[in-house]
């Protein structure tokens, strides 16, 4: 036998035969890369991509936590880790609970696969290395920081991995459930909601006047809610984002968000009682609408308010894509109605009811008026 | 002044809530019916917390400066926020808040940071009471406000521009949002005595010359003048008022709290219950105080028809925290307490103060007599100490009603004392002084006074807000400054 070709098979049989009873290293990776895409398992939150999620999941494909062997990686998965930490020069704020379902051999699989996709190219794990782990390791969820003084990185690479103190900001870069703020808002009556739903879109609802004024989607959530909790409740909420659907009223006229930011004026614009351009109209009702309060749906918001003796709701989600905004309304008793949208250069609107018109005007008859959805989505994002 | 705690009470710090964001204020604080405690955090989070599992649990988020909180059942709170009074429940058991009802937004936000909405509070008929606070001029107003802006309401160093700011609100069972009471400035904590009397404290100010508790009656008028651009039937401009007119539309606080010596920014009013344990003062009401980590303690008579009394410090210095804002008794009879700040003077936590059952040596009561005041203390005193009069250096004073910030004491003079009974058991001491003196607060600072067995009296500074004489009491002196035309609106 060729001496090279005997060492080379020496390694193969020393280094898997031991530990995953000779199974080939093909067949393990099938299995791991199965087991990471199986439902409600690492694919979830670490992707298919191995790319993570930013701000929020750290990545795994060429993760500089999954080198200097896998003592650390098998650790997390079997402890979990909570606590914000910077992977390759990068922040990533969620928490990895401890992966409770997997047995010792299923997590090896996953690690090895882990370990060899996307690119990576670090060692096969052994169910015996995580059979050990299992019994050693201490119980508690770890930190960064006892993760780390455990197996701490090298120098060359401890400089762009380790923890940080994150702000509350960095838990809002990648909205992954409805985030709900009733905070101060620039361009709404002081009772105002911020809201940001999966997908990173953000709408200001003002139950001052029960109407939704103003979408975006780039520029991140508000920021200035910290100042807010930590003061005495002055500050009025910041968006660096340029809205790309805007409710047009006819008591403001172009004023900038800046301008709708001030809190030191001797009188305001306006006040809600002189707001008559309500945007939904019913037939024979003359009344102003009262805010009733909201339900959460799954989270997401179902805003219901009243208007002379009917009641809407409102309840505004994300469409199937996540591309945009889709407001679903219904109106009890039903009857014939108006409802009043702006058209926008930046935004496509759409109604599965009713007849539309091109000024932004929704006729419905009594029976549409029951339940009707209007969706808004920026344009670039239908293009 | 500084007082102290006894003995007899200690205080445990509660761990902090798991909050999103890294600050610890406590702005409402309660217990639901299972003993769960309730907290509100300026983020908008409301907790609950097992006390028997020391385990938090996040119940409901979002909310806008939650200032307050009542549990109407395990899964049911009203809260006070900014723009309501709201009803957050969780209806599907899942242990987490999914609805938010609105139970009145029938009052006025400018957006003013200072126009609070402070502690709700529920009769035993089911009618809510609610404290709407003025707007500051630190801050002028937001560019869409909520409800008829009224210039009237506007100039001034604390406004009321949007409706009822500075008025205690009623919510009635049938639905009705009523102004209640007019002339508050910073009404920051409502509460019952034990026999249903309304009770809130107001901060020192403007209108305001030292902090005060007013018994709050319906359509009165507390003397903070800005919101009376609300009230049925006045005109003009409320701070532009002769000062003489708005002096004798005044009610009159049941106890002044000194600035400065006694409280410069009283929070909630709880009263003690007989199912609280602390000690012989049942029926007695709790003040909280922002500035210093104090709780008073407050002592009430009836006296020519009206409430008027006495405050002491009770717990007072560390390691009682700061800025004890939210007091309620625990399903034990301990008391728990919240503490906020807000960029005021004030602290962060919550603390739990319990009674071992021995008893403090303290001033159970302060009465008053035809020619003075009658103390009860807790335990027999030291009959030679107490017989002699310079154990009981008394003074009087009165603080202005001005529309300038606060008040100098004015008219201060040292009390002679013209004699001292003791009683049989020790208990209890009349002291008789030289004069008594209506619309005058009388305060004395107790010297050197131990109980027969030699405990050193824990809190010795006491304040009698002496309004009405139990005979013959004088017309009410308008006891007002007229403020020059140059020094108005300017901080004093």
């Amino acid at each position: 036998m060729n001496p090279h070709l005997s060492f080379f098979l020496f390694l193969i049989l020393s280094g898997v035969c031991s530990s995953l009873s000779a199974e080939s290293r093909d067949e393990i990776l099938r299995k791991g890369k199965e087991l990471y895409h199986g439902a409600g398992s690492c694919v979830a939150c670490h992707m298919a991509d191995g790319k993570g999620q930013k701000g929020n999941i750290p990545p795994l494909a060429g993760s500089d936590w999954l080198k200097e062997g896998s003592a650390r990686s098998i650790a997390i998965s079997l402890r979990g880790l909570a606590g914000p930490i910077q992977v390759n020069g990068k922040k990533y704020y969620a928490a990895m609970p401890p992966q409770l379902l997997f047995d010792d051999e299923k997590l090896a699989y996953i690690l090895s696969y882990v370990n060899n996709a996307w690119g990576n190219q670090e060692d096969l794990v052994s169910k015996e290395e995580v059979a050990k782990a299992r019994r050693e390791l201490p119980q508690d969820v770890f930190t960064p920081q006892t993760l780390l003084k455990k197996f701490p990185f090298d120098k060359k690479y401890s400089k762009k991995n380790g923890t940080y103190t994150p702000t509350f900001d960095d838990t809002l870069t990648e909205i992954t459930k409805p985030v709900i703020y009733r905070t101060f808002m620039p361009g709404a009556s002081p009772a105002a909601f911020a809201v940001a739903l999966p997908g990173n879109h953000y709408f200001c609802w003002d139950a001052g006047e029960c109407r939704l004024r103003y979408v975006w989607t780039k520029g991140g959530f508000i920021k200035s809610n910290q100042a807010h909790w930590s003061s005495n409740g002055k500050p009025v909420a910041e968006f660096n984002g340029t809205p790309y659907y805007r409710a047009r009223t006819t008591l403001l006229e172009d004023e900038s968000f800046d301008e709708l930011s001030k809190t030191n004026m001797e009188k305001p614009i306006y006040d809600t009682s002189q707001a008559d351009d309500f945007p939904i109209r019913l037939k024979g009702v003359k009344e102003t609408p009262s805010f009733l309060g909201y339900q959460l749906v799954e989270g997401y918001p179902k805003f219901r308010y009243s208007l002379g003796k009917h009641t809407i709701t409102e309840l505004i989600g994300m469409n199937d894509k996540k591309t945009g905004i889709v407001r679903t309304f219904t109106i009890s008793p039903p009857t014939e109605a108006v409802l009043q949208l702006t058209p926008s250069a930046f935004a496509s609107i759409n109604c599965d009811q009713g007849k539309s018109k091109p000024d932004g005007t929704l006729l419905l008859s009594t029976k549409e008026s029951s339940h009707f959805s209007v969706s808004i989505t920026p344009m670039e994002e239908t293009n | 002044m500084p007082g102290a705690t006894a003995p007899q009470y200690s205080v445990t710090n509660i761990p902090a809530p798991p909050t999103k964001y890294k600050n610890f204020q406590i702005d409402g604080l309660t217990f639901l019916p299972n003993g769960k405690l309730v907290v509100c955090l300026p983020s908008g989070e409301i907790f609950f917390r097992d006390l028997k599992t020391e385990s938090w649990e996040l119940f409901a988020e979002g909310l806008h400066n939650p200032l307050g909180v009542i549990a109407l059942s395990n899964s049911e709170l009203i809260v006070t926020q900014r723009p309501e009074l709201t009803r957050v429940r969780d209806t599907d058991g899942d242990g987490k808040a999914d609805d938010f009802a609105v139970i009145t937004d029938h009052f006025g936000m400018s957006g003013n940071y200072h126009e609070f909405n402070f502690t709700p509070v529920r009769d035993k008929q089911g009618n809510y009471f609610f404290a709407l606070g003025t707007g500051s001029r630190g801050d002028g107003v937001r560019t869409i406000t909520r409800g008829t802006f009224n210039e009237r309401g506007r100039p001034g160093r604390m406004h009321s521009s949007a409706p009822y700011r500075g008025c205690i609100m009623k919510l009635t069972t049938e639905g009705k949002t009523i102004p209640w009471s007019y002339g508050h400035r910073t009404p920051n904590g409502l509460g019952f005595d034990l026999n249903g009397n309304l009770f809130v404290t107001d901060n020192q100010g403007d209108w305001v010359g030292s902090s005060k508790l007013f018994h709050v009656q319906k359509d009165h008028f507390y003397g903070h003048a800005a919101s009376l651009a609300w009230k049925e039937g006045f005109e003009g401009t409320p701070v532009d008022t002769p000062v003489e007119k708005l002096a004798k539309m005044r009610s009159r606080a049941c106890v002044v709290f000194p600035h400065g010596t006694m409280a410069n920014s009283p929070t909630k009013v709880l009263a003690i219950t007989p199912r609280a344990k602390m000690g012989p003062f049942t029926g007695q009401l709790l003040v909280g105080e922002m500035n210093r980590p104090r709780i008073m303690r407050v002592m009430l008579e009836k006296v020519g028809g009206e409430l008027q009394g006495a405050c002491v410090p009770f717990f007072d210095g560390s390691p009682l925290g700061r800025g004890c804002n939210r007091m309620d008794w625990a399903p034990d009879g301990s008391l728990f307490v919240g503490q906020t700040k807000h960029t005021w003077a004030g602290g962060e936590g919550i603390q739990q103060i319990s009674w071992n059952g021995k008893t403090p040596f303290e001033i159970q009561n302060m009465e008053l007599q035809e020619k003075g005041f009658k103390f009860t203390f807790t335990k027999p005193v030291n009959r030679e100490i107490a017989a002699k009069k310079e154990t009981w250096p008394f003074s009087r004073y009165f603080y202005e009603y001005r529309e300038a910030y606060g008040s100098p004491r004015s008219d201060e003079t040292k009390v002679e004392i013209s004699a001292i009974h003791i009683s049989q058991d020790a208990k209890t001491i009349e002291v008789e002084l030289a004069e008594l003196k209506a619309w005058h607060i009388h305060e004395v600072t107790v010297q050197n006074l131990t109980s027969s067995s030699g405990d050193k009296l824990t809190n010795n500074y006491i304040v009698y807000t002496l309004n009405r004489l139990l005979k013959n009491t004088p017309p009410e002196p308008l006891q007002i400054k007229v403020a020059s035309k140059d020094s108005k609106g300017k901080k004093s």
